[in-house]
Parts: structure tokens; C-alpha cells; sequence
């Protein structure tokens, strides 16, 4: 018989290495049109970075994401960056970026400010426009701008900079110290089917609340949510890397190292918890690996509720369910986790290994 | 050595090739269409999904003595001088695909689909991608797409991404 | 645009007279020149719209242009040739009959290679193994041929005369300080990390209820769908290209420069599109071997891993093992936590030094806890390499911390959202390490999410979960 069941894990994930330093660097050139190049030493792995890069370039400058062009990854070409690693693309690459824009834009304001009649700090850009703070109506074309930079100014507007996360060390004995220089915070809850007679393990449903403070793009956090709930399903159910006694693996090949197909994927409902923080570009952090970090025990925590037995190590297969359901009839009477077994310390775990 | 002739996205094609030769690699190798990928070369992960003859198939898993005359449609024959196809197109627009390296064969299989199910419900899409494996998207956003594609095929008006 | 491809002219004719030009242009490949760009990448501001992936058009055309789908003219296919041994001595390695094959053009072993040891924290990783065997994933030889296939055949010509040694596989035996090192004279224990805060032997003794439990994990592969691959083209200036599925270019060019023994200014790694990473693509694997090849027979080569290669080469997911005790009073706050993680390294460090951190410092979870006391040792076993994966031990810790949660939720009878509402971190509050948190949002994360999700409650844990 199918038993359904709920339940919850949340967590908390740190941006960037711990304590060690990982910089980025970027530059941000101005075409004569006001359109943009930016580059950058990261490399797009897939998760949509350099459209969060460009975007955080465009809303800088006060341009589109599609008026900036992206170049990435080559050595020879790209100022350093220490890569697409520990979620921290938005948020260190980001910030290196925007402050490269900002040097830009800087150069932009410093050439529009005496044909607009002001001081640099007067002027602000938006929506393809250098404008006269308070004053909308006094603009001029970004690209006429910048193309004035270059023609009449001889001052080609090119910002470059770079961001490492504040962090302290820890302390050798104690772990003490500033290790990161933000967190991301997620709770998701599972809804699972548990078949009592075969141990199957069903995730019909995923809600998935994330913290990534500004979604500098809600489609493609949504994305990385999605594909992070998938890889944890597949962490929690099916994957595992097997060897024989003498330490080869069994199962190399995606025959026999099951991961979710489309059909083991649940709904997963995205919601993006609103928040800000002062120290990431425009308020954002970063979202890539938190989205699988409580998948797994989501997932553990519903087949508890369904069925009543604690898979304590993963994955939870169906036979590994089974097994635990088996080995829970057997020991009915002496079920445990109840008030009387609390006196002192008490292992609340049925052993499942 | 053997001989081949198909026909690959409307045009007949020729090659002369050892025997064990894929179809994948046919296409990758002999004819320059590199966008049917090659993930395991075992048909498990559907990278390399092509229709042959309206059927979706794993182009690592056929020989080139079983495509002798056959009609191959590849992810490069989707599109025209005019339009993206509606899968490519809201594709695009939903951002369906991350890496992108399992997006020509997930097309695939689910132009095959559509082709003979022009309405799919969202459990037989599901069933159409079933042998295409993804490691990014968690399928979530092809199935957005296929379902506005379904629409744009029926004629009628697909739900385009909201701005915001 | 991309430009429409052209037919590549294809080499060696006669070194293979079996590899064939294609006999006819190319099939036309159509695709628009001018499509209407898509809405949201259009809007100011920029941030915040949910723009469409400046890859996605070409993605979905089959257009983008992996590593694979590369060719440069005289190109070369590389395969490396697997120990197949968990742990061995290499005694002698004859590549001779390979290098006789026709269409061999080189083989190299790690004898070749000038500095044979890289790693992002620890350089223990050979790029080819040359005296010793740790995993049964090592390379200990790679060939480069004209065509794939005969690099494949050229494999099994090379014979490795090797002297088996018992392997170490399971990591609490590894950690015990009688058995044999793995990378002996080294220790097994390779990292070791604590986080220490309060008194938690007092807060236990002032709990009114003590929980334990032991938690475990498995191994697992990051299966990006698109396996490593890799393109070297050494040039009569002595400088190397090298096209790379690699997550961290300023890294493995560092390695690259490193392993080869060459200035940083005579190399050039692009990663332009990687399919797939999830942390599996961020040190170098062949490049090194690769490069070498390519300078000595002054042709490019590509090496792509197959599927196997990809799960027992490339890095994995750490196995934790993983003992929680933690104190309670009687309303469900935590007054103290101790915790102590096993992290089973596999045969090399890799990224394991950052996954120890991580894993220890997140494994307290998003609560106060006054009183803590965190332990994660990480060792060696021949295993595959452990390093990078998504999240760098922060799923394994959750599932232990959140599964003990809801152990201890139940027993006290009280509901897993209560449970975690009462002890999770405030904005202001002080991590595991006295960090004070900002921008924290854990709280409205779980109301948000038990909203969403319609919780109210959960069921009875003997199958009759009210979602029913």
C-alpha cells in the first residue's frame, strides 16, 4: 500500500572559499553606442552566469542585458578569476563586475557632466541615459556619450577592478573567526509516496523556498532550484558509486548508476525568499549549490512521516526501505523514540545501514 | 569498408565507412553535424537522439548498415531561413536549457512527440523525455516549453516568458 | 551568428587509409540570421528580468560548440590506459608494441611528465601514475593515433607489470592509526578541522533529554552530460593551447604551468562552454599529458573521456560517516551539539581541505547553538578521488543535522516547523565559528516554504502522513 508523507529540512550555505582568498577581477569596456563588453575569467558552466554577469554590467551602466556582450575564460584574454566554484559567481564575480562598470561609467559622467552643465557626481545612468540627478529631462544618449568620450574627450571609458570577500581566519584550535563573507538560507519540504510492501520511494512534490538575496534574474534561480531539487532526489533514492572488495567500481557506466530521469522528477515549486544583502551587487549572493543541500533530508524526513522508519544512510533505496520496514514489524513492541526512552541519553535511531 | 546512402534533413548523403561506424558518429564525423552530442555512446543518456523514419532514436545505438536509405532528421534540420522551430523558439524563452549539451536530443525526442501528439499532457512529456537525462534543469522548464511549443504547433497562442 | 560550418578537411589518409573525406559538401544547416531578441534581455533595468541565456538560441540549434564537436586539421585522438587496480606498485610499463601499431603516433607514461604531482591544496595527484597505483581509476599511460579507435586498441598493447598491494577502502579503518598509509610515509589522516564553543559536556549535563545518532552518505559523480574532454595544440613558439571543459582557467593554468614546467605566459587555456560541471570540472585531469603529447608530435590532440572514465577519473562526492549528540531541554532548545564527521578522501586530496571546512563548520546547521563541539577528520582510501561537489559536504551534514532534527522533534512531540523556529539563527546571530550573521532569513525561508507547501503538521510517522 502507498503511504504518503511530509517533511522538511532547511539549511544555511556560506558564499565563496572558506577564509582562503578567492578574487575576481573584471573589466567593463564602453562601446561608442553605449553598448558593452565585459570580460571576465569565469567560465559558464551552464548556470547562466555570464547573463547574471551581463546583467549586473547593464543595470551599472543603465543599459540592457542585451546591449552587453560577455567574454569569458581564455587565459590570454580575460582578467583572473578564481572560477566557477563555491556559488560565489554572482557574488564575487558580480561585485567585480559592477565595480568595473561603476570605473566606466565614472570616466561616462566625467565627459557628459560639462555638456550637461553639472558635476560628475550630479549625473546618474539609466535606461540608456545619462541624466541630471532630479532632473530626467536634462539627458544625453549613452551613446553619444560615450562615443563624445572617444571622438572629442580622447578618454575611452574602460573600468577594471576586483573583489575578494571580506573573511578573517579561524582560529587554529578553536575554529573561531570569519570564515565567509555571507550565507544563503533555504527550507524545502518533500511529498513523497512510500509503497509499505516494496520500499519504492516516490517524491511526488518539492516546495522549495531559497534565499539568494536579490534574484538579479528570478528565471534562472529558478532554473538552478529545479535542477538542484533533481540532483538531490537522485542523491537521496538512487545514485551511489559501488566497488567490489578489491576497490573497482561496479557500476561506471548510467546503465547501472541510476540518476532522476524526467519521469523521478517531482513538481518543484520555486519560491524566492525576498531578500537583501549590503555587501553582494545589488544586493544579490548566490544560489547554485544550496538548491540541493536539503533535498535529501526533506526527502528522508517524508519517508519517516509516511512509514515511520529512519533511513540513516543514504541512498534510500527501495530495498534499504524495505529492509528498515521489515526490521521495524519485527521490533514493534519495543518501538522506540517514545517518552519513556528519553530518560537520559537515549539513540533514537533504528540503524539502518 | 561499406557504403551508405540516406537521406539526412531532406538531402540524400553518401559516405563510405568501416561497418562498426554509428550513426552518431556518421553524422558527427563524416558530415559535420555536431549538434547530435555523445554522452556514453551506450544509449543511456539520449544526447544523441535523432528521428529516423518519425521515430526517435539513440543515433549511438544504430549501425550505419541500418540507416541504408533511411530519412534522418537531425537537430540541425529543424529550423529555417526564416523561423527558429517553436521547441527552439521557447526553448530559448524559457531558458529550458543550461549547459545545453542534452538540448538537441531532448528537441528531438520531443518533436518526435509532438509529432504524433500534438497535445501532450504534462506525465506524457514526461514519458517522451524518459530517456533523455539532463543533470541541470531538473526538466522542469522543458516541459514549460514543450507544452507552449504543443500550442504554437496547434496554431494557437503560446504563453511567453512574463517580463518582470 | 555563428558561421555557418564548413566540411573540415580530414588527415591522415595515409596513415588510415580507412579514414575517409566526406565524399560531399555538408547538408545545408538553416538557421535565421535575424530572430526578435527575446523581451526580458531588451528592459531596463536590468536586474531583475527574467532575461533569456545569451546561449540558449544557439543551444537549442545543436549549434554551440562544445570541446568534442572541435577539429583542427592533423589532429590527433588521445585514450589513456587505466591501472584497473585499486592499489600497486607499477614495476615496469612496456609501451613498446603500442608505439609499433600503425597509427600510433605517441604514447607517453608519467615518466614523461617533468613535474608529475598537482592539486589544488595538496599536490598529491600524479597526472599519470609512474611508481604507484592508489585507485583503480589512474592513468598510467596515454597514446595519442590518428583515429580514437586505434588509440583505443593501442591500450591494450601496453603491458604494466605491477606488484598488487592490499587496498585500504573502508575510511573508519583508514582512520585508525595501525593501518598501513595509503600514501605511506604520510598519514592517512590527511585533514583535520574543530570548531569549538562553550561547554558542551556542561550543556549535556544540564539537558533535559540527550539525542544521538549516526548518519552516513554515499559516494556519488556529478554526471555533467557532457564528459570531460580537452584539445592541445602545441606551437613552434613553444607556447600551448589548451581547449578545456575546466571550471577554474586561472587554477589550471597555474597546474598546467606547474606539471610542465613552462612559464604561465606560454600557455593559454580557454573553457569557453562547459557542458555541465557541478564541481566536477575544476582541477585539471589530462591537460598536462595531453600538451605533451601534442609537443612531441607536434600535432593537436583531443582527449574525451568515455562515461567510465568520467565516474572513475574524475573526482566524486565525499562519503561522510557522521555521529550527532545533542542536548535538548524539554521545550525542544538546543543547549548543546557535539559532532564528529569522518570524510572518506579517496585516493587524493583534491578539493577535500575545503569540503572538511564546509562540512564542519555548516554541520552545527542554521541554529543557535551556545555550546558546540565539531570534529571532521578526512582520510585516505584507494578509492576515486573525492573533491569538489556541489555543496562540499553542506547535504551530507543537512541530511545528518535535519534527520537528527526530526528525530528529536518527535520524540519530544513536537513539530518539526516549531522545532526549527525555536532555534534558528535570527539576523545578528552568531554562527558555529561567532561570525555575526547578516541578511539571515531561515525563518521566513521555513514560514514561507510550510505556507507554500500547506503545512500543518505532519502525521503520525506510522503511514498515515495527513498529506494523504
Amino acid at each position: 500500500m502507498k503511504r504518503r508523507g511530509r517533511g522538511m529540512a532547511c539549511m544555511w550555505y556560506p558564499i565563496g572559499f572558506t577564509v582562503a582568498a578567492n578574487p575576481s577581477a573584471a573589466v567593463v569596456k564602453v562601446n561608442e553606442d553605449g553598448t558593452a563588453t565585459l570580460l571576465t575569467g569565469t567560465v559558464e558552466t551552464g548556470q547562466g552566469s555570464l547573463t547574471i554577469l551581463a546583467q549586473i554590467t547593464a543595470q551599472e551602466l543603465g543599459i540592457a542585458t542585451d546591449d552587453v556582450h560577455v567574454v569569458s575564460a581564455d587565459t590570454d584574454a580575460t582578467p583572473m578569476d578564481t572560477g566557477a566554484i563555491a556559488s560565489r559567481t554572482t557574488y564575487v564575480t558580480g561585485n567585480a563586475a559592477r565595480m568595473a562598470a561603476e570605473k566606466a561609467k565614472l570616466t561616462l559622467f566625467e565627459v557628459a557632466a560639462p555638456l550637461l552643465g553639472v558635476k560628475p557626481t550630479q549625473l546618474e545612468a539609466q535606461d540608456h541615459k545619462i541624466f541630471v540627478k532630479g532632473f530626467p529631462q536634462r539627458n544625453m544618449h549613452i551613446g553619444d556619450v560615450a562615443n563624445h568620450a572617444r571622438v572629442v574627450s580622447g578618454q575611452p571609458p574602460i573600468g577594471s577592478a576586483s573583489f575578494n570577500p571580506e573573511t578573517l581566519a579561524l582560529d587554529p584550535e578553536t575554529g573561531q573567526g570569519k570564515p565567509f563573507g555571507t550565507y544563503v538560507y533555504a527550507t524545502q519540504i518533500a511529498e513523497v509516496d512510500v509503497d509499505d510492501e516494496t520500499g519504492e520511494v516516490e517524491v511526488i512534490r518539492v516546495v522549495a523556498s531559497h534565499d539568494c538575496g536579490t534574484a538579479i534574474n528570478p528565471m534562472l534561480v529558478e532554473g538552478q532550484v529545479e535542477g538542484g531539487v533533481a540532483m538531490g532526489v537522485g542523491f537521496a533514492l538512487e545514485e551511489e558509486m559501488l566497488f567490489d572488495a578489491q576497490g573497482r567500481h561496479i557500476n561506471p557506466n548510467l546503465t547501472n548508476y541510476i540518476m532522476p530521469t524526467s519521469l523521478d522528477t517531482p513538481d518543484i515549486e520555486v519560491d524566492i525568499v525576498d531578500s537583501y544583502d549590503p555587501t553582494g551587487p545589488f544586493g544579490a549572493k548566490g544560489v547554485g549549490e544550496p538548491t540541493l543541500v536539503p533535498t535529501a533530508a526533506a526527502i528522508a524526513n517524508a519517508i519517516y512521516d509516511a512509514v515511520g522508519v529512519r533511513i540513516t544512510s543514504l541512498p534510500a533505496t527501495a530495498e534499504k526501505v524495505c529492509k528498515a520496514l521489515q526490521a521495524k514489524r519485527e521490533q514493534q513492541p519495543k518501538q522506540i523514540g517514545t517518552g519513556a526512552a528519553l530518560d537520559g541519553a537515549a539513540s533514537i535511531n533504528t540503524a539502518v545501514q | 569498408m561499406v557504403n551508405v546512402t540516406l537521406r539526412v534533413n531532406g538531402e540524400t548523403r553518401s559516405a563510405s565507412v568501416p561497418p562498426e561506424t554509428t550513426l552518431l558518429r556518421l553524422l558527427r564525423d563524416q558530415f559535420n553535424l555536431t549538434g547530435s552530442k555523445l554522452g556514453c555512446d551506450v544509449g543511456d543518456c539520449g544526447a544523441c537522439t535523432v528521428i529516423v523514419d518519425g521515430q526517435p532514436v539513440n543515433s549511438c545505438l544504430m549501425l550505419v548498415g541500418q540507416v541504408e536509405g533511411r530519412e534522418v532528421l537531425t537537430i540541425e534540420g529543424l529550423a529555417n531561413a526564416d523561423h527558429l522551430y517553436p521547441l527552439q523558439k521557447l526553448f530559448e524563452h524559457f531558458g529550458s536549457l543550461q549547459c545545453g549539451f542534452c538540448g538537441p536530443g531532448v528537441i528531438m525526442s520531443a518533436k518526435a512527440l509532438l509529432d504524433e501528439n500534438p497535445d501532450p499532457s504534462t506525465e506524457e512529456i514526461r514519458d517522451a523525455l524518459g530517456g533523455n537525462l539532463c543533470r541541470c534543469t531538473g526538466y522542469t522548464k522543458m516541459i514549460e516549453a514543450i507544452k507552449g511549443a504543443s500550442c504554437i504547433l496547434r496554431g494557437e497562442e503560446a504563453p511567453l516568458v512574463k517580463s518582470a | 551568428m555563428a558561421e555557418k560550418p564548413k566540411v573540415i578537411e580530414k588527415p591522415d589518409v595515409l596513415e588510415r587509409p580507412d579514414i575517409l573525406k566526406p565524399q560531399a559538401p555538408a547538408p545545408l544547416v538553416a538557421f535565421p540570421i535575424e530572430v526578435v531578441v527575446p523581451e526580458g534581455r531588451q528592459q531596463t533595468p536590468a536586474v531583475g528580468q527574467r532575461a533569456s541565456r545569451a546561449d540558449g538560441r544557439l543551444h537549442g540549434l545543436g549549434q554551440t560548440k562544445y570541446i568534442d564537436d572541435m577539429y583542427f586539421p592533423n589532429m590527433l585522438f588521445a585514450k589513456i590506459k587505466r591501472a584497473g587496480i585499486a592499489s600497486a606498485r607499477i614495476k615496469n610499463i612496456d609501451t613498446k608494441e603500442a608505439e609499433a601499431m600503425p597509427g600510433v603516433v605517441a604514447v607517453i607514461t608519467g615518466r614523461d611528465i617533468p613535474c608529475n604531482s598537482f592539486g589544488p591544496s595538496l599536490k598529491d595527484q600524479p597526472v599519470l601514475a609512474d611508481t604507484r597505483v592508489f585507485h583503480a581509476g589512474d592513468g598510467v599511460a596515454a597514446v595519442a593515433a590518428v583515429s580514437e579507435q586505434i588509440a583505443t586498441e593501442a591500450l591494450e598493447k601496453i603491458k604494466v607489470d605491477y606488484e598488487v598491494l592490499t587496498p585500504v577502502l573502508d575510511p573508519l579503518e583508514s582512520l585508525k592509526l595501525e593501518t598501513p598509509g595509503v600514501h605511506a610515509p604520510s598519514a592517512n589522516i590527511y585533514g583535520h578541522k574543530v570548531i569549538k564553543k562553550g561547554d558542551v559536556e556542561k550543556a549535556f549535563a544540564e539537558s533535559d533529554h540527550v539525542f544521538e545518532g549516526t548518519f552516513r552518505t554515499q559516494m556519488v559523480e556529478h554526471v555533467p552530460l557532457e564528459p570531460y574532454a580537452c584539445i592541445a595544440q602545441w606551437d613552434a613558439n613553444g607556447r600551448v593551447t589548451i581547449y578545456s571543459t575546466l571550471g577554474r582557467i586561472t587554477l589550471g593554468r597555474a597546474d598546467v604551468a606547474r606539471t610542465l614546467g613552462i612559464p604561465m605566459s606560454r600557455i593559454r587555456i580557454v573553457a569557453t562552454v562547459v557542458g555541465g560541471n557541478f564541481g566536477g570540472k575544476n582541477e585539471i585531469r589530462a591537460e598536462p599529458a595531453m600538451a605533451l603529447l601534442s609537443k612531441k608530435t607536434g600535432r593537436p590532440v583531443k582527449c574525451v573521456f568515455t562515461r567510465s572514465e568520467e565516474f572513475t577519473s574524475s573526482t566524486t562526492r565525499h562519503p561522510l560517516i557522521m555521529d550527532y549528540k545533542t542536548g535538548v531541554t524539554k521545550q525542544g532548545k538546543i543547549l548543546g551539539r557535539k559532532i564528529r564527521l569522518v570524510l572518506d578522501g579517496g585516493a587524493y586530496c583534491s578539493w577535500s581541505e575545503t569540503t572538511l571546512g564546509k562540512a564542519c563548520i555548516l554541520s552545527a546547521g542554521p541554529y543557535n547553538i551556545e555550546n558546540l563541539y565539531a570534529e571532521a577528520f578526512v582520510v585516505y582510501t584507494n578509492k576515486t578521488m573525492t573533491g569538489a561537489m556541489r555543496g562540499f559536504g553542506a547535504p551530507q551534514v543537512c541530511f545528518a543535522y535535519e534527520s537528527h532534527m526530526d528525530d528529536i522533534a518527535k520524540a519530544l512531540g513536537i513539530d518539526p516547523l516549531e522545532i526549527r523556529l525555536l532555534n534558528a539563527f535570527d539576523e545578528g546571530s552568531l554562527s558555529p565559528t561567532s561570525q555575526k550573521l547578516h541578511s539571515v532569513v531561515v525563518k521566513e525561508s521555513l514560514l514561507r516554504a510550510a505556507k507554500r507547501f500547506g503545512w500543518n503538521g505532519i502525521g503520525d510517522g506510522v503511514g498515515n502522513g495527513n498529506g494523504a
